[in-house]
C-alpha cells in the first residue's frame, strides 16, 4: 500500500505493538536473567554441574577484586565483573553489577518473577509478529531464500567499500534477510527452548529437549550464549537504524509509513 | 558522527536510567500481582502433568552431593536425636487424616521402599545428581487416609533460619502422591546423614531442590495454608518464591 507521496504502508499495528513491547521485555529479561546468573555465576558444559566443564566463571577471589574466567584464562574485572556494585550504594562480591539487573540489589525470587512473566510476554510478541508479517506477506520480504545466497558477499563487500553498488535486492538487503532469519528462526526459538530445558518440571515432561542441549547446565550456557547474540543483533539494529535514515526508520515503526528508497 | 554519538549517548543515559525505575516498579505490591500471575499458568501448562523426571545410572550419580540451605541442627532436640541413633525420632503425620500417626523410623522403613537416582536442581541454577531410597510419601498418606477436605500436606521441620523461624514446606495432594515423591532415609546407599537431612527428607525430582524439605518430623494435612507462618505455603514462598516451583 502506497500513499500519494509515495510512502509505503510497511508495518501493521501488530507488528509496530510486538517491536516496541518486544523491546521492553527484552530488557526486562536481560536485567532479570543477570540476576538470576549472579546466584550461581558459572556455566557449564554438562547436564549436572561439573568444574571440569566450566566454561565461565564471574568470582571475587577475595574482597575488593573480581576476576572473570573464561575457559580457563582468569583476567581481572573488578568493578565490571566479579566486585562490583551492590545496588544500594555499595560494593560487594557480585558478578553482574547492580546498575544492569533488575532490581539492582541481589534478590533471585524477585528477578525470577520479571523473568518467568516477561518470557510469556517475549513469546507472545514473537507470534504475534511471526502471524502477522506471515499474513501481510512481509514474512517472505525478510527471510533469506537461496537466490539471495550468490548476493550475501556482494552486499558485504559494498558495506566495506570494496564494490561500489549493493546488488540489487527488494525490501531488505540480502544480509538483513539473514540476520532476521537467524534472529528470528534460530536464535529466538533456541532461547526459548533453552530457557524451558532449565525448569525441572519441564525437563519431566520432555528429557530429549534437555538432552538435546547436552543437558541442563549445558542448556543454561546456550541459553547465556542466545543472550550474547541478541545483544549482539540489537546493537547492529540500532547502529543500522541510526545510520539510515534515523528519522524514517522511527516513523515507520511508529506510525507504520516507510518513505523513499526502497519503499 | 555527531547524530551517532548523540544516539549512542542517549541510548546509554535512558539504560541507566532504567535501574532505579526496574528497582521501584520491583517494590511495587500492584507489580508484584501481575508478574506473580504466570504461576498458576505455568502450574497448569507444565505441573499438572504429572510427568516423572528422569531416572539415571549408577555411573552419573556424583561422588559429593553438595549442600545447601540452612546450617544442619544444633540445637539440644536434634542433639538428642543423633545421640539415640533416631529411636527417639517420630513422624508425626496428623491434621486432617482419619488416622493420625507416629511413625518411627524403623516403622517407616518397613514400609514398602522405593529407589530413585535423579537430578535436584537448585533454585540457583546448579544440578547434582545422587542416589535416594526411602518411602513414597503416598504410601504414608494413604496409611493414615486423609479426609476428603484434605487438600495439602505441609511439611514441618526441624532446622531453623538465624532469627529461629522454622523451615517449612508444602505440597498439594496431587503433587504428594506423584510417584517419585519421596520421604527418603537414605543418599547413595548411606543412610542419611545430618546435613543432608536426617533421618528423613522429602524428594521431589519435578520441582525445584526448596521443595525437598530436610529433617521433616510432621506432615500437617490441611485444607489450605493461609493460616500457616506467612501463608504462602513454604519458608522461601514466603520470601518471594514460587508456590508451585517446577520452573
Amino acid at each position: 500500500m502506497k500513499d500519494s507521496n509515495g510512502a509505503q504502508y510497511r508495518f501493521t499495528l501488530a507488528v509496530r505493538l510486538s517491536h516496541w513491547i518486544w523491546l521492553l521485555a527484552f530488557a526486562v529479561l536481560v536485567s532479570s536473567g543477570l540476576q538470576i546468573f549472579n546466584a550461581a555465576p558459572y556455566l557449564d558444559a554438562s547436564d549436572a554441574s561439573n568444574p571440569a566443564r566450566r566454561v565461565l566463571s564471574i568470582d571475587s577471589p577475595q574482597d575488593g577484586v573480581g576476576t572473570t574466567t573464561l575457559f580457563g584464562h582468569t583476567v581481572k574485572t573488578t568493578g565490571w565483573l566479579g566486585w562490583t556494585d551492590d545496588g544500594e550504594g555499595g560494593k560487594t562480591a557480585r558478578a553482574f553489577p547492580g546498575w544492569i539487573t533488575i532490581p539492582s540489589y541481589q534478590d533471585l525470587a524477585d528477578g525470577r518473577r520479571w523473568h518467568l512473566f516477561f518470557a510469556w510476554v517475549a513469546v507472545l510478541c514473537w507470534l504475534t509478529w511471526i502471524v502477522s508479517s506471515a499474513r501481510k506477506g512481509n514474512l517472505r520480504e525478510m527471510l533469506l531464500s537461496r537466490s539471495d545466497l550468490p548476493k550475501l558477499w556482494p552486499m558485504q563487500a559494498y558495506y566495506l567499500r570494496l564494490r561500489k553498488t549493493p546488488p540489487p535486492y527488494g525490501t531488505y538487503n540480502p544480509l538483513q534477510k539473514a540476520a532476521y532469519t537467524l534472529i528470528g528462526f534460530v536464535i529466538a526459538p533456541l532461547v526459548v527452548l533453552t530457557g524451558l530445558a532449565l525448569s525441572p518440571g519441564v525437563d519431566a515432561i520432555s528429557h530429549p529437549l534437555t538432552m538435546l542441549f547436552g543437558g541442563r547446565q549445558f542448556a543454561r550456557l546456550w541459553h547465556f550464549a542466545g543472550m550474547l547474540a541478541l545483544i549482539a543483533f540489537f546493537c547492529v539494529h540500532v547502529f543500522q537504524v541510526a545510520t539510515q535514515g534515523v528519522v524514517n526508520q522511527m516513523r515507520s515503526m511508529i506510525t507504520g509509513w516507510y518513505r523513499g528508497e526502497h519503499a | 558522527m555527531k547524530r551517532q554519538l548523540f544516539i549512542a549517548t542517549s541510548i546509554s543515559a535512558a539504560l541507566a536510567g532504567c535501574a532505579p525505575i526496574g528497582t521501584a516498579l520491583n517494590d511495587n505490591a500492584g507489580v508484584r500481582k501481575v508478574l506473580a500471575s504466570v504461576e498458576g499458568i505455568d502450574d497448569a501448562f507444565i505441573g499438572s502433568s504429572g510427568a516423572l523426571a528422569r531416572e539415571y545410572r549408577e555411573s552419573d550419580v556424583a561422588p559429593v552431593f553438595r549442600v545447601n540451605g540452612f546450617a544442619t541442627p544444633s540445637d539440644a532436640n536434634y542433639r538428642g536425636l543423633l545421640a539415640s541413633y533416631y529411636a527417639k525420632y517420630r513422624l508425626v503425620v496428623d491434621g486432617a487424616v482419619e488416622r493420625p500417626y507416629a511413625f518411627t523410623l524403623a516403622q517407616l522403613r518397613a514400609l514398602p521402599q522405593s529407589t530413585q537416582i535423579t537430578r535436584h536442581d537448585c533454585v540457583e541454577g546448579w544440578s547434582v545428581i545422587g542416589k535416594w531410597s526411602g518411602v513414597r510419601l503416598g504410601s504414608v498418606l494413604d496409611a493414615v487416609g486423609p479426609r476428603s477436605n484434605a487438600g495439602f500436606a505441609i511439611f514441618h521441620c526441624m532446622d531453623r533460619d538465624d532469627s529461629g523461624t522454622p523451615y517449612y514446606e508444602s505440597l498439594d495432594l496431587r503433587q504428594a502422591y506423584h510417584p517419585q515423591a519421596l520421604l527418603a532415609t537414605s543418599l547413595n546407599d548411606e543412610p542419611l546423614d545430618p546435613d543432608h537431612g536426617a533421618p528423613v527428607r522429602l524428594r521431589v525430582p519435578t520441582q525445584l531442590g526448596y521443595k525437598s524439605a530436610k529433617w521433616v518430623n510432621r506432615i500437617e494435612v490441611v485444607e489450605n495454608f493461609a493460616h500457616i507462618a506467612g501463608g504462602n505455603g513454604g519458608y522461601w514462598e514466603d520470601q518471594g518464591y514460587e508456590w508451585y516451583a517446577g520452573v
